[in-house]
């Protein structure tokens, strides 16, 4: 069976980018554009990999931790990677801290991000 | 995206038929308006649409959308069919003349309330018991039908039978997949027929996916269903066609 992945980014072009990607390394992928949008969705499905930007909406702004949270409250077993191009260490403290289990700055090349899916969640083959 | 669910179309409806078994015939008893959010988005799925709703805080609004939409959509259907409408609890009182409005949107598709029925679909605390009840009561002296939907699972409970005081009781998919083979599910099933005919209320079984199931479900008194057996959920153009809605 695929493995699951949740992509959620409120840019439409990284969305896509992800998406196919991942698409083609094997996962079944649903993408989030909203905090509430990627909570509902993790209501109803189990994933094995979250890939969750921080800010959803305005710049500054955690909604990527709040998703973390809700990820650990549904006792969701899924590997989060964390993607901020406004991150800081106190950001990063507090995701490692809800249970992010990695933080990765943009931009970064998609090799790197599938870099570390794959460590995280097994060989994609 | 809660804006672009409000728009005019975003929502498209579906219907899946729910039937009488007789001995000899089977009779369309009435059709089920199942909604879908925009294709190739989440919201396609009908849990994900609601539970996103939900969380927007847009619950009613949305169930507005999709009453409208499947008025709009059910004018395809041969026959003014009975129609079967999912609303959250929470909307029959967060809606000001929520029953008027209903009505009167009916009535502007032709629709009279003793072709209505609706499903309430939750029914969450903290609720305004004396609203809701006179909603319902208003509804139910128009002629509209009510159900308790998805009972047996999550908020469909003894509490929502006590509050809403149905004409049907729709039984979950959980409980009746696989009813023929699982002696718990036909225990259910039997404390549900119990019930039902101590309230004067019908019972509908969903998820009716083989004939197994379905003769036990006969046997047990239960012959209001709904489910693959019979027929898919499908938009209205192509359930025009159906053999049950020609008979």
């Amino acid at each position: 069976m695929a493995k699951r992945l949740l992509l959620v980014d409120n840019e439409e072009t990284i969305l896509f980018a992800l998406q196919r990607y991942f698409t083609r390394v094997g996962f079944a992928v649903d993408c989030a554009k909203e905090l509430e949008e990627a909570e509902a969705l993790a209501m109803y499905t189990k994933y094995d990999l979250a890939i969750v930007d921080l800010s959803l909406t305005t710049t500054g702004s955690t909604e990527g931790l709040e998703i973390i949270r809700h990820l650990r409250s549904t006792r969701s077993g899924a590997r989060v990677i964390l993607l901020t191009a406004y991150g800081s260490p106190a950001i990063e403290r507090e995701a490692c801290r809800r249970g992010a289990d990695a933080f990765l700055h943009k931009p970064r090349p998609l090799a790197e991000i599938a870099r570390v899916a794959e460590r995280l969640t097994g060989s994609f083959a | 995206m809660i804006e672009r669910l409000q728009a005019p179309g975003a929502i498209r409806v579906e219907f899946q038929p729910i039937v009488r078994v007789h001995d000899d015939h089977v009779e369309l008893y009435a059709v089920e308006a199942l909604a879908r959010g925009p294709r190739g988005t989440s919201m396609e799925r009908p849990d994900i649409l609601f539970e996103y709703a939900r969380r927007k805080g847009q619950e009613s609004a949305i169930d507005l959308v999709c009453i409208a939409e499947a008025f709009t959509a059910s004018a395809l259907l041969p026959g003014a069919p009975l129609l079967s409408l999912n609303i959250h609890g929470a909307t029959l009182t967060s809606i000001d003349g929520f029953a008027q409005r209903l009505l009167t949107c009916a009535a502007k598709h032709g629709i009279t309330p003793d072709r209505l029925m609706l499903e309430i679909i939750e029914h969450r605390a903290p609720w305004v018991i004396e609203t809701f009840r006179a909603t319902l009561d208003e509804l139910r002296d128009a002629g509209v039908r009510i159900a308790v939907d998805d009972l047996g699972v999550g908020a469909s409970n003894y509490q929502m039978i006590v509050d809403c005081r149905p004409d049907h009781l729709k039984v979950d998919r959980h409980v009746v997949l696989g009813c023929s083979r699982d002696p718990w599910r036909r225990a259910v099933l039997e404390s549900i027929v119990t019930l039902a005919r101590a309230c004067s209320a019908t019972p509908v079984a969903e998820g009716i996916e083989d004939s197994d199931d379905l003769a036990l479900l006969l046997d047990l008194g239960i012959n209001t269903v709904q489910g693959w057996l019979y027929a898919p959920s499908m938009p209205a153009q192509d359930l025009a066609a159906h053999p049950l809605m020609l008979r």
